[in-house]
């Protein structure tokens, strides 16, 4: 980074009298040591060209360092020859004018060497800064090209800016419409604002769209002022942030219209599939009260008693159905809180049979839910809603007069684990995952019903109480298996003991 | 034990219930299966409306809709309780659980799940009633319930004719429960009762000891008979004729 930094410098290098004088040394210790060589060459080769020698270090302290060394080493180079070399020897005495024509191509060639060599080590600087300003770019386009949130971009800006400009400190803010910083991130971290001893940043550079402005790069720096060159970088750098930023909008606007799409999909299916499932219930309803109305069934018979009963059952089918979609809104909007309090999951099981006892017939119900288990933390209603649907579901699957089986058992310290299973048909190993989402039935068959709602209940409701719920195949049917907690906050319930042994007096 | 008609208020033979609930279907269905079994019904389908219903008709017991228009169905419970002990039964929904409590601790006397069945309904207006009168006169020294038999007096429960040792908080709960028999109780309500108001949310010693009575009590305690729970409001302790 340091480098680019010279760089820049170099390009508008102005000699400082430290330079010059360094300069003017090394330019008198070549043509010193040139001359030295010269001279002990001239007392062994006879009529040596001695001036166009003294090119040389003309030359090479133009090519070196530049037109100030090169001017004085012509100066020295003519001084030097004058008084060594040419008659009279040791005295400083020009008389030709040759000599002076010498002295005027030194200077001439040390002139036209130095701005020879010094273009074209501008060039040169200059193109080296351009690719490295390129690099940088490249590097930060490259890096926000795989950024799609508002923050990462932002950050990502305010490092590229702070490395590439060696700043003291940057902000990268983002407004919002009324103008206000929305977001800001600054660089370094932890370094507050009023750590500089001044307010006002050395360079501000806005991000703004074609149609707003979306926020502000501002760089303060205490060394050194902004050089036109770096200001065209930063304003680059501020273009790139724009372009990233507006893609990342684009991308999440676009996210949002795909997931309302999705949801106004869901809510035309559920539509669909509520209005089919509701009106399966009602019919059954209708049919049966009108042909009670009518006089084909006679009050007594067994067809009235079938009838009554499959009204009844189907207005229970019915406020299922409405429960899970409630449920099914709420989980959906969060507003879904489980009321836990410790509960006797025997209790909340026997509640439910209770409950759906009538739809129960055609099965065979065992219930393994030992009254000896420890305690369970759990919304009592919220449970019993999901064994409901869970039985509901065996009832719906497997065939007439098989086994219904709930089976609940300690997993652990922490966890009670439960299982509903049944003799129904297995499940595709693809499908075991997917009966959970919503709307999903495994059979596309006539014959079952159902918005593919319930399951989808369960498992929000059992991930709200913090367990978790799978479904798998056993060797003679399917099972649906699920935790619940046995403590809250890791502890268990405590009960206080009773000192006196029985007070059932008198009598004993 | 059956119903008795007995009413202190008005001794006519038919009862006189209020229905306050402001959707029509209800109102007209529990006006026609009520009026079949005898009993004399009035309707208000707003809280206001039916506040001062039971005011100027002193009905023998008001079934009470927890949504309505104007008022909160808890409010008009609460109003209703400033100056009558009528028996009130409230009608509420499945996720309402919250709302039943509220309703229960606020003086109402029972409450109903939409939907429900009538025979439901009918066995909770007995109950109440039952009770409305019990409370006017003196307690039962012995309640019986099946094949249970719990003496209050001299803290004493027979199961089958054979005496059944429970401890102090065991015969707490049981008479509590017992001698509110077929009404719901709430767990705070059960709780500060037998174990003081400072414990009222300590719900788990309620599961236990409920578990340990069953367990005394009831011929299968899978299946209890006696002491039922009431999802997410409390328990009912059921008499069988």
């Amino acid at each position: 980074m340091a480098d680019l930094i010279s760089t820049f410098r170099n390009i508008t290098y102005k000699p400082s009298w430290r330079n010059i004088l360094a300069h003017f040394t090394l330019a008198l210790v070549v043509t010193l040591v040139a001359t030295t060589i010269f001279y002990a060459l001239s007392q062994v080769i006879v009529s040596l060209p001695i001036a166009l020698l003294y090119l040389l270090p003309v030359g090479l302290c133009a090519a070196i360092w530049g037109l100030d060394s090169g001017i004085l080493a012509a100066i020295l180079a003519f001084l030097g020859l004058n008084y060594f070399f040419i008659e009279p020897r040791f005295t400083l005495f020009v008389h030709q004018t040759q000599d002076l024509i010498v002295l005027l191509v030194f200077l001439g060639v040390a002139i036209f060497i130095s701005q020879m060599v010094g273009r074209t080590r501008n060039s040169l600087a200059a193109a080296r800064a351009r690719e490295r300003e390129a690099v940088r770019l490249y590097q930060l386009s490259a890096e926000l090209a795989e950024l799609h949130e508002d923050r990462l971009i932002v950050e990502s800006i305010a490092r590229h800016v702070i490395e590439t400009f060696q700043a003291t400190r940057v902000e990268v803010g983002l407004q919002d419409k009324a103008g206000r910083d929305a977001f800001v991130f600054s660089l370094p971290k932890g370094q507050p604002r009023a750590a500089l001893d001044f307010s006002q940043p050395t360079m501000r550079v806005p991000l703004e769209s074609p149609t707003e402005l979306i926020g502000e790069i501002r760089v303060w720096r205490l060394q050194n002022e902004f050089i036109p060159t770096e200001e065209r970088l930063l304003q680059t750098f501020g273009y790139q942030g724009v372009i990233a930023l507006e893609r990342s909008r684009l991308i999440e606007a676009e996210t949002r219209a795909r997931v309302l799409e999705e949801s106004d999909r869901m809510k035309t299916s559920l539509l669909s599939s509520v209005s089919h499932e509701l009106r399966t219930p009602l019919a059954t309803i209708k049919a049966a009260a009108t042909s009670l109305q009518s006089a084909a069934v006679s009050w007594d018979s067994a067809a009235r008693n079938e009838l009554l009963l499959a009204i009844d059952e189907e207005a229970d089918h019915l406020n299922l159905l409405v429960g899970n979609l409630l449920d099914m809104s709420r989980i959906e909007t969060g507003a879904f809180k489980p009321e836990q309090r410790w509960n006797a999951l025997d209790e909340v099981v026997d509640a439910v049979l209770y409950r759906m006892r009538t739809t129960l017939r055609k099965h065979r119900i065992e219930v393994d839910v030992p009254e000896s288990l420890p305690l369970v933390y759990v919304d009592d209603v919220q449970i019993g809603q999901v064994f409901a649907n869970l039985i509901s579901n065996s009832l719906k699957y497997a065939p007439e007069k098989t086994v219904v089986r709930i089976h609940a058992r300690k997993q652990d310290k922490d966890n009670l684990i439960v299982q509903v299973s049944n003799q129904g048909p297995p499940v595709s190993e693809a499908d075991l995952e997917r009966i959970f989402d919503k709307f999903h039935r495994v059979t596309a068959s006539d014959r079952i019903t159902g918005t593919g709602l319930g399951l989808s209940i369960c498992k929000g409701i059992i991930e709200a109480h913090g367990g978790r719920i799978w479904a798998s195949n056993l060797p003679d049917g399917f099972a649906i298996s699920f935790t619940l907690p046995l403590t809250w906050h890791g502890v268990s319930p405590h009960i206080p003991e009773e000192h006196e042994p029985s007070a059932t007096h008198p009598g004993n | 034990m059956g119903f008795h008609p007995i009413f202190l208020k008005n001794m006519s033979p038919q009862p006189h219930i209020l229905v306050i609930d402001d959707e029509p279907q209800i109102l007209r269905a529990l006006r026609t299966i009520l009026t079949a079994k005898q009993f004399r019904v009035s309707t208000a389908s707003r809280g206001e409306e039916g506040l001062a219903m039971a005011a100027a008709q002193q009905p023998d017991l008001v079934i009470l809709d927890l949504t309505l228009p104007d008022i909160d169905g808890i409010e008009v419970c609460k109003l209703l309780r400033e100056w009558t002990q009528v028996p009130v039964i409230v009608l509420s929904v499945r996720e309402g659980e919250r709302d039943k409590v509220k309703a229960l601790d606020s003086g109402a006397d029972d409450y109903l799940t939409k939907p429900f069945g009538i025979e439901e309904l009918l066995a909770r207006i007995r109950v109440a009633m039952r009770h409305a009168v019990q409370t006017q006169g003196s307690k039962q020294p012995i309640i019986v319930a099946g094949e249970l038999e719990i003496d209050l007096a001299n803290h004493q429960v027979k199961h089958h004719g054979r005496e059944v040792k429970l401890s102090a908080t065991e015969f707490k709960l049981l008479a509590y429960l017992a001698s509110h028999a077929g009404r719901v109780l709430t767990y705070g309500a059960i709780l500060s009762h037998v174990w003081g108001p400072t414990e009222r949310d300590h719900v788990e010693y309620l599961r236990v000891y409920v578990r340990q009575l069953r367990r005394k009590l009831e011929i299968d305690p899978e299946e209890p008979r006696y002491i039922i729970n009431e999802p997410g409001v409390g328990y009912r302790f059921i008499i069988n004729d």
